[in-house]
């Protein structure tokens, strides 16, 4: 059986007809940004963890009455466009009438929002005098939850053991906050300080729009105000499907596997996407996906629905800021029961493992219709260490938790980017060596470009990258390292990169490899040395210049021996040694 | 005899120079083309248009963006980079952000250092400073003799944990200048940043070696030509910070003068917040290509603690200037029925239309032309002529499209640009917690003051300001600032646990390492006064607030924790509009600013002059879709006191202000012209 969703809600608002100049529709259209802008900026200043104010794990959106975007501030790219779901599923179950103005709502419900139960979305109502005009709503992932684990268990089975779940909540009623809901949400997790932090910056956030909306409403009226949202939703509809019938018809599919669910090893689990291309029509269809895994890497429809949009907004129109018309001609299919549509009681946890897999398979589908906008595949997904134990400096108790940046794939006209952190964290960076150090019992030995990592190609893959860390104090180790199944593939006859390792104690007595685990317990003085993987190559290595391949040799990118045998590169034995890598400490 | 104080704004294109005189208390404004292949030149020609003799200057700032223009340009020098042994790719890596969200093919900036011209020391600190693996002399050796051997032209050396203990990076260096001379460019990581986070420190450090041997180089002939041209008194450079060091002083780390160029607009509004009594401005400068703001707050500039140029990080102290627009250039345009105004530009070439250099797309400038609201006779003081019918005709072409006249367009096309520009300047001070309505706005920039008056209504600020001067602010500006060094030190503790004792020491240290380089560049005792501040931060937070302390002493007081916590919060509620009372803080980093006082301009009041009338003319000019008649007047023939109501076109040589009905204009007994922007 096959559900649709619809990718936007597009029954007529009312009222919505009659002309309006254009100078009016413009300013009303980037007033309505600018005030998404302005409540981003509230919420990522005021927000407590780097979670949020650095990987942008957040997202906020302005939208009508009727649940239609008027202005997003790009946050987590797969957070596109599946904000309005809340406030609208809020609506069915509280009717029009529930809402009241000065309330803020709070909702983390992994199938209702379809993320995890880290994301909270924090949301309310804006009236003008009696009239309800719309809603601010945001998004943040929090650090914690409750839960089985601190951090992110790899290995629930169901969404009981992944913390607190919250229905539509009320948390802010007629302008005063519920210091019992509060309670809940703080006594909840393990983290309360930062909890309070951060919902207090969305409630923030939820008012900054609030306030914003109700004043542009009151300025230039209602009525004016619904006239341009339909002039500007029309204008962004048209050039959306221009784009879209710029590409040839047709039916174009691709499929890719994650190692396994974290739960039952050695089963791989398929992602497959079809994108039908229909005239003006996009429909990215998801049903062929597995069925919901016993372990966390299940998804909500909503959220699937998101990344299919991203995946859309990636290849057609990436720089246009996105409203209700945005998604207009892209409809998106997923199949309930998949594990790309999860219902109670899966587990939710690591949703976002198979999403990156989806976004690089969309762009694979459409390469060939789309050489120039695709491409080559990312090293994928977070690759997540986490070392926690008790650190003897302190006596305390610490917990070191990072994604590991990787490779990026090749596109017509350029390599892909060395280390880079993968989609879903957004911009999110490393932790510095002296941070880590000196927060932490570790000692990071090496910190590195893995060379020969990338996929070969016309246009190189970029290089993932080899972080190697020594305890120092005795811990536990948990690790989500994916996509060994499914490197990041190459196009056009570019190369797959290599996969992702992890090694313990490397080289020594006791030599273990894994990716997935959780609760290993290490010993002080042992070593871990993650390596993640690479982009896919673009065009045929044969066809890449030579100086080309000669500045990855002198670079340390590529080695001789890759040269010769992927590339078909002889060096000229000159005196000069040119070819030759120059550079200290680059034999790696 | 001594009595001109006079600062030099040595753009690209301009030198301008402004000369306050201590007996007259008034300014004079000079203004020549920059001469590239000497400098001197140009200041000099500038300068000899108001001042008699250089023997009458007792004191010189300038602001250069020599710096800044060779790391533009790419014209940097070759740097060889010396890391600790394992972080080689720590600078490539750059710590993998990706800027921007929505790019497959997106490309991190690309390093100033290639990967090949690293090299990794084995040697090796641990988090305390503690020495884990001693220093490889040998490998420093042999990456001086590389660096002899390929051409090299500066070093950056960036250790881990040398902000904890320089020894390693302080032997490196002995060894390097053992072998390569006494001269050879070093730029060393503690030096430049004392503080931890290997990639920004490194990033900061090759930035400093990149552009070192430029700047030095530059610094060194100026001097030089002024000293042979008569000029005797020590020559002052502005640094990013705004505030300003010794020339001598300022080779020993050049990346503090990077932005040197631009922070005088900034150190304008602060002379204008403390001569007009108003501590808060947002100060807008808008030109052809560009529109840029920055803010005074409380009479003191927006200053952070670092920053990013290009995407490369910097830790340095710098004066915030956020471009946030394209000024008169953004071009209009039509897109599947509806309009939009830029964020593309004419640029300076082609230009608008009305320049005639052969733009076709109707531009903002093109819009105010053909409103009236630009005086094609004296645009660019009359050197350049305006082709009204050209603009008219590219605004009719578009109007068409949406079924508006040629005015009609034009004035929507200044509302979207101002309700844009508002909109943006909101976010950003909204983003720094500041509620605008009760700031004045400052305009320059050639069309600051033709847009100030609708971009105060967007943010329902009551008042603009237009300075004297406004072709020449930059320069006006620089002679209010101090001579400054700032000093920082990473110190990471809980507030609650931090060693007191440790933390006063490194304190007073800093204090002293301040006064000794203040006194070094002839800044006298009583002149000098020293602010210490902590960076701090709740538990679990990334990003840092820094919290002043009253005076050193407050450290050893029993009430430290308490006073500091109590401040800590009360910032961050103020800042974020939320605390976290009883939630663990900590220490991040130590600061220490030392100002030296070398005295400002205290410009005498003129008397208003009652009964003295002005010539002006009169234009149509279209306000509100409907054309006025419209007083149009220079500044120069505007007596201290006039009074005007809008509406009313002032117009000088390098700037336009437009008074829309509603508003007032008066100069005020300084020469400013202040517009009360009206309901």
């Amino acid at each position: 059986m096959t559900t649709t969703v619809p990718a936007t809600v597009t029954q007529a608002a009312p009222g919505g007809s009659g002309e309006i100049d254009p100078i009016t529709t413009e300013i009303i259209r980037s007033g309505l940004n600018a005030a998404a802008d302005e409540m981003n900026a509230t919420l990522i200043r005021s927000a407590y963890t780097p979670v949020i104010y650095e990987m942008k794990d957040c997202s906020v959106g302005l939208l009508d009455d009727r649940h239609q975007i008027l202005g997003q501030s790009a946050g987590l790219p797969i957070f596109l466009g599946n904000l309005e779901v809340v406030t609208e599923l809020t609506e069915l179950e509280i009717g029009r009438e529930g809402w009241r103005e000065g309330d803020v709502w709070i909702l983390n419900d992994a199938y209702l929002a379809g993320t995890h139960l880290h994301d909270m979305t924090v949301y309310g109502p804006v009236f003008l005098g009696e009239d309800l005009v719309g809603f601010a709503t945001c998004r943040a992932h929090w650090l914690d939850v409750g839960g089985k684990d601190a951090g992110s268990p790899t290995d629930s089975t169901n969404i009981f053991q992944e913390g607190l779940r919250l229905g539509p909540t009320k948390v802010v009623s007629g302008g005063q906050v519920i210091d019992y809901v509060v309670d809940v949400l703080t006594r909840n997790g393990r983290f309360p300080y930062p909890a309070r932090g951060d919902l207090f910056a969305q409630i923030a956030c939820v008012r900054t729009g609030q306030e914003r909306l109700a004043r542009l409403v009151a300025r230039y009226g209602l009525e004016t105000v619904r006239r341009a949202r339909d002039q500007f939703f029309a204008q962004t509809e048209r050039i959306e499907r221009a784009a879209v019938a710029s590409i040839p018809d047709g039916r174009y599919t691709a499929e890719g596997s994650i190692d396994d669910d974290g739960v039952v090893a050695g089963v791989e689990r398929m992602v497959r996407v079809a994108v039908e291309i229909e005239g003006d029509r996009m429909t990215i269809d998801l049903s062929g996906t597995d069925d919901m895994a016993a372990g966390p890497i299940n998804c909500g429809a909503p959220q699937a629905v998101s990344a299919a949009r991203v995946a859309y907004k990636l290849l057609v129109n990436p720089d246009r800021p996105v409203d209700g018309g945005a998604f207009r001609p892209l409809e998106v299919k997923v199949r309930p029961g998949s594990l790309l549509a999860a219902e109670e009681p899966a587990p939710c946890e690591w949703y976002f493992t198979p999403l990156g897999l989806l976004i690089d398979l969309v762009a694979k589908a459409l390469s060939p219709v789309m050489p120039d906008r695709v491409a080559a595949a990312s090293y994928g997904d977070s690759m997540v260490i986490g070392i926690g134990g008790t650190d003897p400096r302190t006596g305390g108790p610490y917990l070191v938790y990072e994604p590991t940046v990787g490779g990026w794939g090749a596109w017509q006209g350029g390599d892909g980017q060395d280390a880079l952190i993968n989609n879903v964290n957004g911009s999110l960076k490393d932790v510095p060596i002296e941070v880590a150090e000196t927060k932490y019992p570790v000692y990071v030995r090496r910190y590195s470009i893995r060379r020969d990592s990338g996929g070969a190609g016309r246009w190189r893959g970029g290089n993932g990258v080899e972080r190697e860390y020594l305890l120092e104090a005795d811990g536990t180790m948990m690790l989500w390292f994916e996509r060994s199944k499914t490197p990041g593939w190459g196009l056009f006859g570019g190369h797959d990169a290599r996969p992702p390792e992890v090694v313990v104690n490397e080289g020594r007595p006791g030599e273990r490899r894994m990716l997935k685990v959780n609760g290993l317990s290490l010993k002080r003085g042992d070593t871990v040395t993650c390596r993640t993987g690479g982009g896919g190559g673009f065009g045929d290595p044969s066809l890449r210049s030579r100086e080309a391949v000669e500045a990855d040799l002198a670079d340390g990118a590529v080695s001789p021996e890759a040269a010769r045998e992927l590339y078909g590169y002889a060096p000229v034995h000159a005196a000069s040694g040119e070819s030759a890598s120059s550079r200290t400490g680059g034999n790696r | 005899m001594s009595r001109y104080r006079v600062s030099m704004d040595i753009g690209g294109t301009f030198t301008d120079v402004v000369a306050y005189d201590e007996l007259r208390r008034d300014y004079s404004a000079g203004k020549s083309s920059t001469t590239p292949a000497d400098l001197t030149e140009g200041v000099f020609s500038a300068l000899e248009q108001v001042v008699d003799s250089p023997a009458d200057i007792s004191f010189t700032v300038h602001g250069t963006t020599q710096g800044l223009n060779a790391f533009l340009e790419r014209r940097g020098s070759k740097v060889l980079l010396l890391v600790t042994e394992g972080t080689g790719d720590v600078y490539q890596i750059a710590r993998g952000p990706r800027l921007n969200l929505y790019d497959l093919h997106y490309r991190k900036p690309k390093p100033l250092v290639r990967r090949r011209d690293t090299v990794e020391i084995p040697g090796r600190l641990d988090y305390a400073g503690r020495e884990r693996t001693p220093l490889d002399e040998e490998a420093v050796r042999q990456a001086a003799k590389r660096f002899d051997a390929e051409g090299f032209e500066a070093l950056a050396v960036a250790f881990l944990f040398s902000y904890r203990n320089p020894a390693h990076e302080l032997r490196a260096a002995e060894i390097l200048r053992e072998e390569l001379g006494e001269h050879v460019s070093i730029s060393l990581s503690h030096r430049v940043a004392r503080e931890w986070r290997e990639y920004e420190r490194t990033s900061s450090t090759v930035l400093d070696a990149y552009i070192g041997p430029t700047v030095r180089g530059y610094l060194e002939r100026l001097e030089g030509e002024m000293r042979r041209r008569g000029l005797g008194v020590t020559l002052h450079v502005m640094q990013s910070s705004g505030g300003m060091v010794s020339a001598s002083a300022a080779r020993d780390v050049t990346l503090q003068t990077l932005l040197s160029g631009p922070v005088g607009g900034t150190m304008g509004g602060v002379a204008l917040a403390r001569l007009l009594g108003r501590p808060n401005l947002i100060c807008v400068d808008m030109g052809g290509t560009s529109f840029d703001v920055s803010l005074v707050v409380e009479g003191k500039p927006d200053v952070s603690t670092e920053t990013e140029i290009e995407g490369f990080p910097l830790l340095m102290p710098v004066v915030n200037i956020h471009t946030i627009g394209a000024g008169g250039g953004s071009i209009a345009y039509e897109e599947a029925g509806g309009l939009r105004v830029g964020p593309e530009s004419a640029g300076a070439e082609p230009g608008p239309v009305a320049y005639g250099r052969g733009g076709t797309r109707p531009t903002v400038t093109d819009a105010n032309v053909v409103l009236g609201r630009v005086d094609p006779s004296f645009f660019a003081g009359g050197r350049m002529r305006l082709d009204v019918e050209a603009a008219r005709a590219a605004l009719a072409a578009l109007g068409g499209r949406f079924g508006l006249s040629a005015t009609a367009l034009a004035e929507g096309i200044c509302d979207v640009v101002n309700a844009n520009m508002g909109q943006a300047i909101r976010t950003l001070t909204v983003a720094k917690g500041i509620e605008p309505r009760g700031f004045s706005l400052v305009a320059f920039g050639g069309a600051g003051a033709m847009h100030a008056v609708f971009l105060a209504r967007e943010l329902e600020i009551r008042e603009v300001v237009v300075p004297p001067l406004p072709g020449a602010f930059s320069a006006w500006g620089m002679l209010e600032t101090a001579v400054r060094t700032d000093l920082s030190h990473a110190f990471y503790s809980g507030l609650g646990r931090a060693d007191r004792e440790e933390l006063a020491k490194l304190l007073e240290q800093m204090e002293l390492e301040g006064r000794s380089a203040l006194s070094g560049q002839g800044v006298a005792e009583p002149d000098v006064r020293v602010e210490h501040s902590l960076d701090l931060r709740y538990e679990g937070q990334e990003y840092t607030l820094v919290v002043g302390l009253d005076a050193l002493e407050e450290v050893r007081s029993p009430r430290f924790e308490e006073l500091v916590a109590e401040r800590f919060h009360a910032t961050h509620s103020r800042r974020f509009g939320h605390a976290n009372p009883g939630a663990p803080i900590e220490v991040v980093a130590l600061r220490t600013t030392v100002l030296g006082d070398l005295g400002r301009p205290d410009p005498a009041p003129k008397p208003v002059e009652e009964g003295r009338t002005w010539t002006s003319r009169r234009r149509r000019v279209v306000f509100g879709g409907e054309e006025h008649e419209t007083e149009v007047v220079r500044r120069a023939d505007l007596p201290i006191g006039a009074q005007l109501s809008g509406p009313a076109i002032v117009v000088e040589e390098t700037a336009t202000t437009v008074v829309p009905p509603g508003s007032s204009l008066r100069v005020d007994p300084l020469g400013t012209i202040i517009i009360d922007v009206g309901p």
